[in-house]
């Protein structure tokens, strides 16, 4: 698990172009959205992409996406749960 | 000077008929053009599309050209909507008429580039592609095609609102007796690209969209064009333009805001210019596009306008799926065509009421409409709405005082080394999503700005005659690359020309005017035309200009190779202008 999440956060970082934000900056249980990181509705649909191309998981609908990225743990915990690749 | 503006012509192609008559007919039996894609080349056959039934070959065999080059369908389509506009006002002889032909596009010739981008790269014949994929280039191929050719030459690219734009650009410059006769729309062909980006937005329903329904999924995009022939108080008015209003909801780049401030404002501007009140309006063509987030906020701002005395609203998107660019003109002629037969289209598909929402008509055969309200709005939260009239207007706006113009602030950046300053304004997390071109122009501007001393000026006008060149390539590049799956919503969400002016917009919360201009190398000379003319009529008292293009390795070898110079790899200028 441990690894699983470093690795999405690295993914993360990469995929929304987070400059001058490291793996360690980003705490497992932090808010991504709003007064956390302060992601926006544009991030998370790039979060879909994330699950679509390293995990084979579609997401149909963006709302399903609430309640996965609330922050890397919940994401990670997903992952695990539902990967095909 | 108080001149009334005539529409003496119109002309129309879109998915439910490829003139007047046939739209007009499709319109009263409710009949849809949203259709399982036929044309467009994609692998997403499940998107259903509003498609122009008719292949290149056949419009081009419409317009009499043998010529076996390709062409753009936005150049097809206009052309044709163009002819029929120019026969209805019975315009045969331009000599001695100051013409302006104004079109509105923002996919201009991407089709073709989609389809020949790898092709281009080794094939010197196909070279006159890259040009084409400038929105400026269409519009000057219309003209070629139309005998306008000495016309003065114009293209608006501010999204989604880009052919209501045109219209209102028209009508200004016939108000400012700045021409005798406006030919006015826009036109947008169908694109693998804006279908995927659309798609990477998850904003497309699979099911024919319905707008305003508590259960829309989303829309279903569409092509097509529409122009229409503007005069100074004609006496073979078809309809008159009474009043207008170009605002900047200022907001988000693809989402509008809770209350829908920016269509508010435009909304209220055209009521004030046209001296009408909300219950003079019958009918409102809403934007309508069926998305979630555009529906209810556009209700709000239509609740703030009307209060519970709703006039009649519909979206005909759910007729023609979203023309995008076209949109304006196309939903302007059908408003037209509702008001001269006295009837209301319906918005197809509604069922459901959502609480917050409008209830839309489903159509009313027999109703007496004078004015209507016609609303437009683009990504950025470029929001136009536009009042046409069967009545000619008491008085329109004046056409104001002639204030005198002064340039007190003008900031360049041609190095992306400078870009790194930005952080001065700008945090690197508020900065992730920029490209190039977006972050050099929000330099320039920012700092111009600073020097002129205003925080917000009352409008912002940007030219630019590629855009967002590097970012839309990358974009076109993955496409083919990873089969149409997988892409980046971050890039296309800044791919359209307006996301500069747009942006530049919600950073400021700028909501006055906004418009960006992109005419090839005249872009500038149009977006200072527009900046004088908004201060010498006292609609502004400061406006931000701003000049923006960049290059990519790929394009400039396409350049050279044809013989022409390189295009610089990043040019930012920013001025602000103000009454003296």
């Amino acid at each position: 698990m441990e690894e699983l999440i470093l690795t999405l956060k690295e993914q993360i970082i990469d995929a929304l172009n987070l400059e001058e934000i490291t793996p360690e900056d980003i705490e497992n249980d932090a808010p991504l959205f709003g007064d956390g990181l302060g992601l926006d509705s544009i991030d998370a649909l790039e979060l879909i992409v994330i699950l679509d191309r390293f995990y084979g998981i579609k997401l149909a609908n963006p709302a399903e996406g609430k309640a996965i990225f609330k922050n890397v743990a919940t994401i990670a915990d997903y992952v695990a749960k539902n990967r095909t690749k | 000077m108080n001149e009334t503006i005539s529409v003496t012509g119109l002309g129309i192609i879109c998915s439910i008929g490829n003139d007047a008559a046939t739209v007009l007919d499709s319109l009263k039996k409710g009949e849809s053009g949203i259709r399982s894609m036929k044309y467009l080349q994609s692998k997403h056959k499940e998107l259903p599309v509003g498609e122009v039934q008719l292949s290149n070959e056949e419009m081009k065999a419409i317009l009499g050209i043998s010529d076996p080059k390709p062409m753009s369908r936005t150049t097809l389509m206009g052309a044709i909507a163009i002819r029929q506009a120019l026969e209805q006002a019975g315009i045969s002889d331009l000599k001695g008429k100051r013409v302006a032909l104004i079109s509105g596009t923002t996919v201009g010739g991407m089709d073709l580039t989609e389809m020949y981008y790898e092709q281009m790269k080794t094939d010197d014949s196909l070279l006159y592609l890259p040009q084409s994929n400038e929105c400026g280039k269409s519009t000057e191929e219309m003209a070629e095609l139309t005998g306008l050719e000495n016309a003065e030459i114009c293209t608006i690219s501010t999204a989604c609102s880009s052919a209501l734009n045109s219209i209102i650009l028209g009508s200004e410059m016939l108000k400012r007796n700045e021409v005798d006769l406006v030919i006015a729309g826009g036109s947008e062909a169908l694109s693998r690209f804006h279908l995927n980006g659309f798609n990477t937005l998850m904003i497309l329903d699979k099911e024919r969209c319905r707008p305003f329904d508590a259960t829309r999924a989303g829309l279903n995009l569409g092509e097509g064009a529409a122009f229409v022939v503007l005069e100074r108080d004609s006496d073979k008015s078809l309809a008159y333009i009474s009043g207008y209003g170009n605002r900047c909801d200022a907001f988000h780049q693809t989402a509008s805001s809770e209350n829908g401030e920016g269509a508010y404002l435009a909304m209220r501007d055209a009521l004030e210019m046209a001296s009408l009140q909300p219950e003079d309006i019958q009918y409102v063509n809403a934007h309508g596009t069926g998305t979630p987030n555009n529906d209810i906020s556009e209700s709000q701002s239509l609740k703030r306008i009307f209060g519970d005395k709703m006039p009649e609203v519909s979206s005909t998107k759910s007729f023609t799926g979203h023309t995008t660019s076209a949109s304006g003109s196309i939903e302007t002629v059908i408003c037209i065509l509702a008001m001269q037969n006295r009837f209301t289209p319906a918005n197809l598909g509604w069922k459901n009421h959502e609480e917050g929402a409008i209830v839309p008509t489903l159509g009313n055969a027999d109703i007496n409409i004078e004015n209507v309200i016609c609303n437009s709005f683009g990504f950025g939260g470029n929001d136009s709405s536009l009042i046409l009239s069967m009545n000619k207007p008491e008085s329109t706006c004046s056409a104001g005082d002639d204030y005198d113009i002064g340039i007190i602030a003008d900031e360049l950046i041609t190095s992306a080394d400078d870009l790194k300053e930005l952080k001065e304004f700008i945090s690197p997390m508020e900065s992730r999503r920029m490209g190039k071109l977006q972050k050099a122009a929000h330099l320039s501007s920012l700092r111009a700005m600073k020097a002129a001393g205003t925080d917000c000026p009352d409008a912002i006008i940007t030219a630019t005659s590629r855009g967002m060149l590097e970012i839309s390539m990358q974009f076109l590049e993955d496409i083919a690359a990873n089969d149409e799956e997988l892409l980046k919503p971050t890039l296309f969400m800044q791919s359209t020309h307006n996301t500069l002016s747009s942006a530049i917009a919600i950073r400021a919360k700028c909501h006055g005017y906004n418009t960006t201009y992109s005419q090839g190398d005249d872009s500038f000379r149009w977006a200072m035309r527009d900046a004088e003319r908004l201060i010498k009529t006292g609609k502004a008292v400061t406006v931000l200009v701003g000049s923006y293009d960049e290059s990519t390795a790929t394009f400039s070898e396409f350049a050279e190779r044809a013989g022409k110079e390189a295009p610089q790899a990043i040019y930012a200028r920013s001025i602000v202008l103000t009454r003296k």
